[in-house]
């Protein structure tokens, strides 16, 4: 079994990396990967709160990377999702315990237990997110519509075409009526600055917060919308390429079309 | 000294040789009879390398004196068998000969430029600097750099610093299709962008008297005004 490895980061914190890694993750095992889904932010786990699995952590990644003990040791199994590992990060170390020589050796060793590998990296363009992309084949960006968020991903996608990665955007967070007022960006003013291949459009969805603090897959929520898109973002890195991405619109009430037909609403 | 007395000082006939012929430079300003003379004795010391030797006259850019130039010319042809006697060819001033000549003659195909032309996206954290001009075929970002010491010119979307004419020509201009930067400078001389976006038409940067303006490049149109293709 040769796999995939793909880093998901964002230059800026608080994007959607973790939600994203995590949700991708399931979905790519719901399509009947085998997936290992791999804190790299050291020091500030999340990834396991996000899919609560937290209180059954023994060995993380820095144990797996210093020898301590075997990578299938380390590798938490979901019970809710087959073939969904976590591999999460140590909280007592810092992003200095890695070196990118160490990642590279055991991404050898994942690749081979894996279909996909999914590394968590964490915010900033430092130690952590060098090791995380040491030894990834491909990248995912994850940036919400503001000036910020873009202007690191831009940075990031500098960085990732430096090291022969082509990265592909997950724009999060999509507000479908604030764009239609004109009060956010949209995806298209997004990628007329990125100009990177679309990944996927994930709309903002209040199960998210629900789902991150109860430690639910996301992506096991019909309703959820953003769990629908990240399924859709899964399908196509599994070789679905033609799904179209779905661009998220505001539902508009049964009152409001009506009124629109009749040329009573502004 | 006066003008005068230095003029006389000067031989009223000057000879040389130049690529397959002769140059004759003469001061119509004197006595024909000592010019003649002058050419004479000139001539009679050269011999036979005057014969068949393609001759200018050159009365140092004083017009008239066609007479003179005739009698010369017969004089010469008759006696020491030159092949022709012309006038000098017409000059221009001598820089715009200088530039005119290196850009229509064969230099201008082995000129080494004095630009660097990029192609594709600059991006966030990306900085770009040259001592020369800078052409970039592509957008420039948001937190991207560009620092030239000649112009900038960006075919695409600029929207990131940009410093043009390092560290202090004053002449340069900073040119894009849609211009947007979140800062300008021209030499040492800084202005912030401005947050909305520019019209469609390119723009172009450059110092008047106020500082730092941004005009229609199309209705100003600063190169348009050289007459020729210059290389730089």
């Amino acid at each position: 079994m040769k796999g995939k490895i793909i880093v998901v980061t964002s230059g800026k914190g608080g994007v959607g990396k973790t939600t994203a890694t995590s949700a991708i993750g399931a979905a790519l095992a719901l399509e009947g990967n085998r997936v290992a889904v791999i804190d790299m932010d050291i020091g500030l786990r999340n990834l396991d709160v996000v899919m609560g699995l937290e209180n059954r952590i023994v060995f993380n990644i820095v144990d797996v990377v210093n020898q301590k003990c075997k990578l299938s040791q380390a590798a938490i199994k979901d019970r809710r999702i087959d073939n969904l590992f976590l591999i999460p990060a140590s909280q007592s170390d810092n992003k200095d315990v890695l070196t990118t020589e160490a990642v590279e050796r055991i991404s050898e060793d994942l690749k081979s237990e894996f279909d996909y590998v999914l590394m968590d990296s964490p915010a900033g363009i430092e130690r952590g997110f060098e090791n995380s992309i040491v030894g990834a084949n491909e990248a995912l960006v994850v940036c919400t519509p503001d000036v910020s968020s873009v202007r690191d991903a831009d940075r990031v996608i500098g960085i990732l075409y430096s090291k022969s990665l082509t990265p592909k955007l997950i724009v999060n967070r999509i507000e479908p009526q604030r764009v239609q007022r004109g009060e956010m960006l949209s995806h298209e003013d997004v990628l007329d600055v990125l100009s990177v291949e679309l990944a996927g459009l994930v709309p903002l969805d209040e199960y998210v917060l629900t789902a991150t603090n109860a430690g639910a897959p996301l992506v096991l929520q019909n309703d959820s919308r953003a769990g629908q898109a990240f399924r859709r973002i899964a399908k196509r890195l599994n070789g679905e390429e033609s799904l179209p991405v779905e661009v998220p619109t505001h539902k508009t009430s049964m009152w409001s079309k009506i009124s629109k037909k009749f040329g009573l609403a502004k | 000294m006066t003008d005068e007395n230095q003029m006389k000082t000067e031989p009223p006939v000057k000879l040389k040789g130049v690529g397959g012929g002769l140059w004759i430079t003469i001061d119509p300003s004197r006595p024909e009879d000592l010019i003649k003379r002058e050419v004479k004795t000139l001539f009679e010391r050269l011999r036979n390398l005057a014969i068949n030797a393609e001759v200018v006259i050159d009365t140092g850019g004083a017009k008239g004196h066609e007479a003179l130039i005739k009698e010369l010319k017969t004089y010469l042809i008759e006696t020491f068998h030159v092949k022709t006697v012309k006038k000098p060819p017409e000059k221009r001033s001598v820089p715009v000969e200088r530039i005119r000549q290196r850009d229509l003659s064969r230099s201008f195909n082995h000129h080494r430029s004095d630009v660097m032309m990029l192609r594709g996206r600059v991006r966030s954290g990306q900085k770009i600097e040259s001592k020369k001009h800078i052409v970039i075929a592509g957008d420039v970002n948001p937190g991207a750099e560009i620092s030239a010491g000649g112009d900038i010119i960006v075919l695409g979307r600029l929207k990131g610093k940009v410093h043009a004419g390092v560290p202090d020509n004053h002449n340069s201009i900073i040119f894009a299709l849609e211009f947007n930067p979140t800062q300008v400078r021209i030499g040492s001389i800084t202005a912030a962008g401005v947050k909305e976006s520019s019209k469609s038409a390119a723009e172009f940067a450059s110092i008047d008297r106020e500082g730092i303006v941004v005009q229609d490049y199309l209705k100003v149109n600063p190169f348009g005004k050289i007459p020729w293709p210059e290389v730089i």
